[in-house]
């Protein structure tokens, strides 16, 4: 194994890497290699944008489904039984 | 003169002696925010709507000692959350046992070093993806690439990268290696992003 590691190495280590949960040597590997390979640098860059992509896309929806509403309602229903017995 | 509507500090006491319409005030402008955190982490419509139902009844049980230390919404998200979680633990999943997804990356030699470099988009996520994040269509998108991930990988990814859990209570909630969720979710994150190319590439998909 050579001290640099290799394209599939690095895109398949980059999220142990960012929590740093790679031991030191391997770390620096992998920051040399993406200090010169524009690829696994620009791999990396979208690994870490999508968690913010995600939670943007991802966001609450102004409206709940119709079925959350009628299971409210349900709830709502039990309790006025608790509150009346 | 009309009457002015009780704030959510009266909604939270009235509901917490029994008062069920002041329950469904107070909780009907969350509900859309507790049945979405709820439905990604099950990714079903049956189990979401049996883990709703028992997140309420808890949010109800537990409101005297909700002590207003943080917001009404966030305190009752982490309940649904937590609702959502027993869920999952107390069925047996068929998807738990499938194989993990493949690891989705380019094509290398033989070295493992990719192959014709020059030609490889390069991912330009910044300058594109914000301008077209509102689209419906990649939350649609995003929507389908998650159902298609196995539940194991998809509750790792929505509880790092959506809620923001450490790895370590990660693991120790869904009684895994540190490891194990680090994996999972790596193969989760290149997944998905493999699906959002045409929305993170500059240039063609």
């Amino acid at each position: 194994m050579t001290f640099l590691p290799s394209c599939h190495d690095v895109q398949t280590e980059l999220t142990e890497y960012g929590e740093g949960a790679l031991p030191l040597s391997r770390r620096i590997g992998i920051w040399i290699h993406l200090r010169f390979c524009k690829v696994c640098a620009g791999f990396m860059r979208g690994l870490r944008a999508l968690p913010g992509l995600a939670k943007i896309a991802l966001g609450p929806q102004e409206e709940a489904p119709e079925t959350a509403f009628k299971i409210l309602a349900e709830v709502q229903a039990v309790l006025l039984k608790q509150e009346e017995s | 003169m009309t009457k002015a509507s009780p704030s959510e500090a009266e909604l939270i006491q009235r509901a917490a002696t029994g008062d069920s319409d002041a329950f469904g005030a107070l909780v009907q402008p969350h509900l859309a925010l507790f049945h979405n955190g709820i439905h990604r982490i099950l990714g079903n419509v049956a189990d979401t709507q049996d883990a709703l139902q028992d997140a309420l009844m808890s949010i109800h049980r537990d409101l005297p000692r909700f002590e207003g230390r943080s917001r009404f919404s966030s305190w009752g998200y982490k309940v649904c959350l937590n609702s959502a979680l027993m869920m999952r633990r107390s069925r047996v999943r068929i998807h738990d046992m499938e194989r993990a997804p493949p690891l989705v990356l380019g094509t290398f030699d033989e070295r493992g070093h990719h192959m014709e470099p020059d030609h490889l988009p390069e991912w330009q996520v910044e300058a594109q993806a914000h301008g077209l994040v509102e689209q419906q269509e990649m939350r649609e998108c995003l929507t389908r690439a998650l159902d298609e991930l196995p539940d194991s990988h998809r509750i790792v990814f929505v509880l790092k990268d959506l809620e923001d859990w450490e790895t370590d209570d990660i693991a120790r909630h869904l009684q895994l290696t540190p490891g194990t969720v680090r994996q999972r979710l790596h193969r989760s994150r290149v997944l998905l992003q493999a699906r959002l190319r045409t929305f993170v590439l500059g240039g063609r998909p």
